[in-house]
C-alpha cells in the first residue's frame, strides 16, 4: 500500500515535472490563417468592458473590431478597460470598450502564450478519476444492495469519499480554466452545469447517509441513492445540450511532443493517485471498523 | 394474482383520496402554497422593470412553484404513513412492495396535477395579462404538465419513503430532490416554455422537450420501480 | 406453490441470524413451536424480540438461518404467508383520518376477506366498538385504538397471531377485551406474544422464551418451568426487579 501511495506521488511529481517543461509557450489555439479567435458582446450578463480587456491577450495580431455599427480592421496595439487601440493603414484609432460590439482575431506566425492552459494537464485527469470512481461507487451500491455484504457497503461509502475529493478538485481548477480560457468565473454551459449537478447529488450522499440513525438502513439508502445519481448523471449531460449553448468553445489542437507525454503522466500519475487515495482511506475505514467489531464482540 | 395486485392498489388510492377529501390537508396546503409563491414572484419581479416579456420567464416560474409545490405534498403524504406506523401495516398485509409504490405515487400525482391545473389559470391571469398567446400551442400544456408531474410523483415518492425516515426530513428530501429532478425540470421548462411562447418554432421546442421529459420518465420510473423494495424491506 | 402444508409445526426457526457486519440483532436462533401453542417471548431491552417477531410476521429478512411459518418459508413464501398470521403492535397501524369501519373495509379489501361487511360489524361487535364505527379513529382513545387494531389483526381469520406488547397502555377495560378475545380463539390458534410483563406472560403461554442479545437464554414448555427457577434467570437476564 505504501509502494501505491509513492508510486501516486512519485507519478504527479513526475508529471508535475514535465509540466514545467512541456511548458512552451507555443501551445494556445488553433491557429488557421483564418480566424483566430473571436470575441463577442453577448448582450446583459455580459459587460462589453471584460470583452475588449481580453482583447489585450492579443496585442500585435490582426483584428478587426466592430464598434458602434462601424468595424475596424488593423494591427492591435492595446487594449483595456478603458480602449482598444488599433493600427490601421491610415493612423491610430482608439475605440471606447463602452462601444465595444466584437472583435475578431487574424493568424500571425508568434504563438500566443496561453497559461491558463497549463490547468488543462492537472484539470482532466482529475475530472475523468472522478467519473471512474464514482462508476465504481454505484457497482459497488448494486453489488450490496445484491448481497447485504457489508463489505460492499464500505466499498461503495469509501468510493464516494474519494469521488467527493475529485469532484471538488475537478470543480476548483474547472473554475480557474474557465476564468483563464473565457474570460469568466461561471458559465451554464453542458459540461459545467452537469458538473455542478454531480457535485450536488455527491453531496446529496453524505446528508442522507448522515442523517440516518440505522446503520443497515444508511446502507440501503445510501447504496439506492448512488445508483439514481449515476442514472441521473448522464441523463442530465445530454439534457443541458438542450438549451442552446452560444458560447463560443475554443478548443486546442493535438497535442504532441513534451505536451503529450506530460499528459499522459498525468493521466497515470492521475489514475495512480486515485487509486492510492482510496486504499489509503479504505485502509483507515477499515481499521475503524475492526476497532468496532471488537468493541461490540466484547460487550457479548 | 394480478387482479388481486388491481384490487389493493385501486383500495389504496381510494383510501388516500378519500382522506384527502376529508381532510383536504394536501390540496389545502399545496394549493395556498403555490399562491405564495406569486405573490414571491411579484415582489422579485417588481424590479425588473416592464421592458421583459413575461412569457419568456413564464415557463421558469411555474415549474418553480411546482417543484416546491410538489416536496410539499410528497414530504406530507410520507408522513401521514409514518406516523401511525401505517406503512407497517401495508407491509404486512399480503401485497406486493411494487404495487405500495405505485399507488402511492399514483396518489401523489394526482393531488399534484390537481394543484397545477389551479395555479396554471391563475398564474396565467396574473402574470400573462396582455400578452400575446397563441391558444393552439397552450393547449400543448397539459401534455408536459402531466409527463413532467409523472416524473416528479415517482422519482419524488421514492426519494420522500427515504427521507421520512431521517432526521432531516423535508430538507433532506429538498437535498435529494432537486439535483435529481434537474434533467425533467430542463427539458419540462423548455417545452413550457415552448409551448407560451407558440408559433411553430415553439411548437418544436415544445416536442424536443417533451421528448426528453418523456424519455427521463421511463429510465427513472424503471430505476425507482426497481430499487423501491429494498427502502421498504430496510 | 405447494396448497399441501401438513405441519403441525406454527414456527420452525433453524439458526436465524439478523446481522449487519457483526453487529447482530439474532444471533443463531432456533427454537421449534407446534401448531396450538401459545409463546411469551421475555427479554430485555435490544435482546432481539421485535426483531424475530419482524422476521416471522416477514416484515424482515433473515441474514442466513431459516424460519418457516405453517410450513411457509418467510422469505419465498412471503405473500402467501400474510394472509395467514396477523400482528398486533403497540403501534395501533390505523388511519386516523378515516373511520372505524373505513379502516377496516380498507385492510379487508388489502387481504382480500370474503364478504367483507359482514365480517367486519362481527369484529366491531367482538371488540365493542360497533357503536363508534362511523367515527374517525383520530379520535379514539389508546385504549379504543387497541382494540380496534385487534379486530384489525384478526379480519382475515390470521392462524398464527404476533403480539408485540399489547397490553401496554391499556385501561382494565381494553385489557380485559383482549383477554376475552384471547381465550375465545385461544384453542383453534397460535400466538407468539412479546411481553414485560413476566406473570402475564407465563400465565397465558404454553411456551416461554428468554432473548438476550440475540441468543436464546432458555426455551421450555410451561410444564417443564419452575417457577423460581424462571424467575431466577429471568431476573438475571433482564436485570431489573420482578416479582
Amino acid at each position: 500500500m505504501i509502494a501505491l501511495v509513492l508510486g501516486g506521488v512519485l507519478t504527479l511529481g513526475a508529471f508535475i515535472g514535465a509540466f514545467f517543461w512541456a511548458g512552451v509557450p507555443d501551445f494556445g489555439f488553433v491557429r488557421t490563417a483564418g480566424q483566430v479567435d473571436s470575441v463577442r458582446y453577448k448582450g446583459p450578463f455580459e459587460q462589453a468592458i471584460d470583452e475588449a480587456r481580453y482583447l489585450a491577450n492579443y496585442a500585435g495580431y490582426t483584428v478587426e473590431v466592430e464598434a458602434d455599427g462601424e468595424s475596424v480592421r488593423g494591427e492591435l496595439v492595446s487594449a483595456d478597460a478603458e480602449s482598444v487601440e488599433i493600427a490601421t493603414g491610415s493612423g491610430n484609432v482608439t475605440i471606447d470598450a463602452a462601444d465595444f460590439e466584437a472583435a475578431t482575431v487574424f493568424g500571425s506566425e508568434y504563438g500566443r502564450p496561453d497559461w491558463g492552459q497549463k490547468i488543462f494537464y492537472f484539470h482532466v485527469p482529475v475530472a475523468e478519476i472522478s467519473f471512474v470512481v464514482f462508476a465504481f461507487a454505484a457497482f459497488y451500491a448494486i453489488r450490496f444492495l445484491m448481497t447485504r455484504n457489508r463489505d460492499y457497503d464500505t466499498k461503495n461509502r469509501v468510493s464516494m469519499e474519494v469521488t467527493l475529493v475529485f469532484v471538488g478538485l475537478t470543480m476548483a481548477t474547472g473554475i480557474l480554466w474557465t476564468k483563464a480560457a473565457w474570460g469568466v468565473w461561471w458559465d451554464w454551459e453542458p459540461r459545467l452545469t452537469t458538473y455542478f449537478i454531480l457535485t450536488l447529488l455527491v453531496i446529496a450522499y453524505f446528508v442522507l447517509r448522515n442523517s440516518v440513525e440505522d446503520e443497515e438502513r444508511r446502507a440501503v439508502y445510501g447504496a439506492v441513492f448512488s445508483i439514481l445519481a449515476f442514472i441521473d448523471v448522464p441523463i442530465s449531460f445530454f439534457i443541458t445540450r438542450l438549451i442552446p449553448s452560444n458560447h463560443p468553445v475554443i478548443e486546442g489542437g493535438g497535442l504532441e511532443g513534451p505536451m503529450l507525454i506530460s499528459f499522459i503522466l498525468g493521466q497515470i500519475g492521475m489514475i495512480a493517485l486515485g487509486y492510492a487515495i482510496y486504499q489509503l482511506r479504505m485502509g483507515e475505514v477499515q481499521l475503524q471498523e475492526r476497532i468496532e467489531q471488537a468493541k461490540t464482540l466484547l460487550e457479548r | 394474482m394480478a387482479s388481486a395486485s388491481g384490487r389493493q392498489l385501486r383500495a389504496m388510492l381510494r383510501k388516500d383520496i378519500v382522506m384527502e377529501l376529508r381532510t383536504k390537508e394536501m390540496i389545502m396546503s399545496m394549493g395556498l402554497y403555490s399562491l405564495l409563491t406569486m405573490v414571491v414572484y411579484f415582489v422579485a419581479l417588481s424590479q425588473a422593470g416592464s421592458n421583459f416579456d413575461p412569457r419568456d420567464i413564464a415557463a421558469g416560474l411555474l415549474w418553480l412553484a411546482f417543484i416546491f409545490t410538489s416536496m410539499l405534498g410528497l414530504n406530507r403524504s410520507l408522513v401521514h404513513e409514518k406516523d401511525q406506523g401505517c406503512l407497517e401495516a401495508l407491509l404486512l398485509s399480503p401485497v406486493d412492495r411494487p404495487v405500495i409504490f405505485f399507488a402511492k405515487a399514483g396518489g401523489n400525482l394526482i393531488f399534484l396535477l390537481a394543484v397545477e391545473a389551479l395555479t396554471l389559470p391563475v398564474f396565467g391571469f396574473l402574470f400573462l395579462q396582455g400578452t400575446h398567446l397563441d391558444w393552439g400551442s397552450i393547449a400543448l400544456l397539459p401534455l408536459i404538465l402531466i409527463v413532467g408531474s409523472i416524473g416528479m410523483a415517482g422519482v419524488g415518492t421514492l426519494l420522500a419513503t427515504m427521507s421520512v425516515n431521517t432526521s432531516g426530513k423535508d430538507f433532506v428530501l429538498a437535498m435529494l430532490f432537486i439535483p435529481l429532478m434537474y434533467p425533467l425540470l430542463l427539458g419540462a421548462v423548455t417545452a413550457t416554455g415552448g409551448a407560451i411562447v407558440g408559433g411553430a418554432q415553439g411548437v418544436s421546442v415544445f416536442w424536443t422537450g417533451m421528448g426528453w421529459v418523456v424519455g427521463y420518465d421511463v429510465i427513472m420510473l424503471l430505476a425507482s420501480y426497481g430499487l423501491y423494495e429494498f427502502i421498504v424491506g430496510a | 406453490m405447494t396448497e399441501e402444508h401438513q405441519h403441525t409445526l406454527a414456527l420452525e426457526v433453524r439458526d436465524l441470524t439478523r446481522a449487519f457486519g457483526v453487529r447482530k440483532a439474532l444471533d443463531g436462533v432456533s427454537l421449534e413451536l407446534p401448531v396450538g401453542a401459545f409463546l411469551s417471548i421475555f427479554g430485555p431491552n435490544g435482546a432481539g424480540k421485535t426483531t424475530l417477531v419482524k422476521v416471522l410476521t416477514t416484515l424482515l429478512n433473515p441474514s442466513s438461518g431459516s424460519a418457516r411459518v405453517l410450513g411457509r418459508d418467510v422469505v419465498s413464501d412471503a405473500v402467501d404467508l400474510r394472509t395467514h398470521i396477523g400482528l398486533i403492535s403497540h403501534n395501533p397501524l390505523l388511519y386516523p383520518d378515516l373511520t372505524a369501519e373505513e379502516n377496516l373495509l380498507f385492510f379487508a379489501e388489502m387481504y382480500g376477506v370474503e364478504q367483507p361487511h359482514v365480517r367486519v360489524s362481527e369484529l366491531l361487535e367482538a371488540v365493542e366498538l360497533d357503536h363508534r364505527k362511523l367515527d374517525l379513529t383520530r379520535t379514539f382513545s389508546r385504549g379504543m385504538l387497541q382494540r380496534l387494531s385487534i379486530a384489525r389483526a384478526l379480519l382475515h381469520r390470521p392462524e398464527v397471531i404476533f403480539l408485540d406488547e399489547p397490553y401496554s397502555g391499556l385501561d382494565p377495560h381494553a385489557m380485559d377485551i383482549l383477554d376475552g378475545l384471547i381465550a375465545q380463539i385461544r384453542d383453534s390458534h397460535t400466538f407468539v406474544m412479546i411481553s414485560h410483563d413476566l406473570d402475564k406472560g407465563l400465565e397465558l403461554c404454553s411456551h416461554a422464551l428468554i432473548l438476550a442479545k440475540g441468543r436464546v437464554v432458555l426455551y421450555e414448555p410451561r410444564e417443564a418451568i419452575d417457577d423460581a427457577a424462571f424467575r431466577q434467570t429471568y431476573r438475571s437476564t433482564v436485570g431489573m426487579g420482578v416479582s
